[in-house]
């Protein structure tokens, strides 16, 4: 069932009982009409404290701050800055939670329901972290395939060129993980081992000729 | 309303296909305030058992009458008793009984749809095609998004989603045998969309549009390293034509989660059964990207 059924139902219920409201008695129906009373009271004062929180009927703000991005990326800071912004006020919780609180009041005393969302999805949006690799990602990647498929003594020429910093940035941007105690030998070693797998495996996955 | 019509496909299993299809459509609603569209066109019907009980599921799909078969089964017969109004499913019942993502909607399959394939092949071209956009085209512009969570092949059914389709996600899982399947897609899709032109709209071409990777693990090189074969092969397929420039690897990559496993059991999607997790963190962050993808903002 969903809440509009539940309106076309308690709808229908209420012109019926208009309608018969004169007419209906006895024990039975009386004390089943009034446990529904007493479940209506209760339904009432959830909807009530509900809406009451979502003022306005604004309810994607509230829905933001309190969404797994929201428990991600969201900081006191940017509370801070939000509120500064849109509203030009001043947050004063000092822990997240209640900072989390107080934005959505004085973005709803305000009446800025709409920047408030507009900046918390920005906010969210900014903070996802993507790794880029750096502007020569691609140009490293293509070198390490181009060293998979060298032979033994081509490789180790290669490798002799290159500083252990060049090695290092190779070795990163194509996923292979060292630690500050990685020797330049077996991170060299890696880098064979793997740029070899690249190059099969790439190899296997290149379009063949149709012609 | 302009909506997008996204095919989800790959046609190897266990990619995380379903998953990505539910957690990011209950996402766009929840968070965007999308209106979304599920078609499930896999006769597994994980994406329908996923968002339904299992017994309310059996019960609405009684037969494949109020299932995505039936559109299938009336292209075959010459009939048209698909009706989409009652066998469309509107928001996900909580444990509470009462629904939730009202701006969800959902198309579930039945396992009727496994008798489609062995008869579909009656039906001549452009007609076998044109069957999910004959049927819903028109139904498609009243959501948003519409993500059509395709069966593991590319059989029919799925060529009949990516005929639909304004472009394809394709899920995947960054191992080696998720690799040497992604050119062969690639190369089948570029077959269907010279196929497909004479009947297409003049600005619908199928294509991958972008790649998402689920069950990632951060532990060693193993995962990396598959990304990185991953990235190579993608650069690789778009020197050759395979792909278009603008095709993207999605991230953040979705890392393995058990409460997304627990979810289907709950049959909820995981922004619903576990917000704080970081299933629910990882399909959160990447429905921004996904976003940002399709809706050009960034």
């Amino acid at each position: 069932m969903n809440y509009s059924d539940l309106s076309s139902r308690l709808l229908h219920l209420g012109e019926r009982l208009a309608k018969h409201a004169g007419k209906i008695d006895g024990e039975t129906l009386g004390r089943s009409a009034r446990r529904l009373a007493a479940h209506l009271d209760a339904f009432e004062e959830h909807l009530n404290s509900y809406l009451a929180s979502r003022k306005s009927g604004e309810l994607l703000l509230e829905t933001l701050i309190r969404s797994p991005a929201a428990k991600r990326h969201l900081t006191i800071d940017l509370l801070k800055h939000g509120l500064r912004e849109i509203a030009g006020k001043r947050l004063k919780s000092e822990d997240l939670p209640a900072a989390k609180r107080e934005f959505i009041e004085l973005i709803h005393e305000a009446g800025k329901q709409e920047k408030g969302v507009e900046f918390l999805q920005d906010a969210f949006a900014q903070a996802i972290h993507v790794e880029a690799g750096g502007k020569d990602k691609a140009h490293l990647q293509r070198e390490f395939v181009r060293l998979g498929q060298l032979a033994d003594e081509e490789f180790a020429q290669e490798i002799g060129k290159r500083t252990f910093g060049e090695l290092r940035r190779v070795a990163g941007v194509n996923g292979i993980k060292f630690t500050d105690k990685t020797t330049k030998q077996r991170l060299t070693a890696l880098i064979r081992r793997y740029a070899q797998r690249a190059a099969v495996n790439i190899a296997a996955t290149r379009v063949p000729s149709h012609s | 309303m302009s909506s997008k019509v996204l095919a989800f496909i790959n046609f190897k299993g266990g990619v995380g296909k379903t998953a990505t299809v539910v957690n990011i459509g209950a996402t766009l609603a929840k968070l965007h305030e999308k209106k979304v569209l599920i078609v499930d066109l896999d006769p597994q019907s994980n994406s329908s058992i996923w968002l339904m009980r299992p017994d309310r599921w059996r019960e609405h799909v009684s037969k494949g009458r109020r299932s995505t078969f039936q559109i299938f089964d009336d292209a075959l017969h010459g009939k048209a008793r698909f009706d989409f109004d009652e066998t469309v499913v509107k928001g996900v019942v909580t444990w509470t009984g009462f629904t939730d993502l009202p701006r969800l909607h959902l198309l579930p399959a039945a396992v009727e749809l496994l008798r489609v394939e062995d008869r579909i092949h009656e039906l001549r071209a452009p007609v076998v095609y044109q069957i999910l956009d004959s049927a819903l085209g028109l139904h498609f512009k009243e959501y948003d998004y519409v993500l059509l969570d395709c069966p593991p092949n590319l059989y029919s059914t799925t060529k009949t989603a990516i005929f639909s389709a304004d472009g394809c996600v394709v899920p995947y899982v960054p191992d080696y045998l998720s690799l040497s399947g992604l050119m062969v897609l690639a190369e089948q899709i570029g077959e269907m969309r010279e196929k497909f032109a004479p009947y297409l709209p003049p600005r619908r071409k199928p294509n991958i549009a972008a790649v998402i990777v689920s069950h990632y693990r951060q532990a060693g090189n193993v995962f990396r390293l598959a990304v990185n074969e991953l990235e190579l092969s993608l650069s690789q397929l778009q020197a050759t034509g395979l792909l278009p420039d603008r095709a993207v690897l999605l991230q953040p990559y979705i890392r393995h989660c058990v409460r997304v496993a627990e979810s289907t059991s709950e049959h909820l999607p995981v922004i619903l059964y576990a917000p704080g997790s970081i299933g629910a963190q990882d399909y959160c962050d990447l429905t921004q990207r996904f976003v940002d993808l399709f809706e050009s903002k960034k």
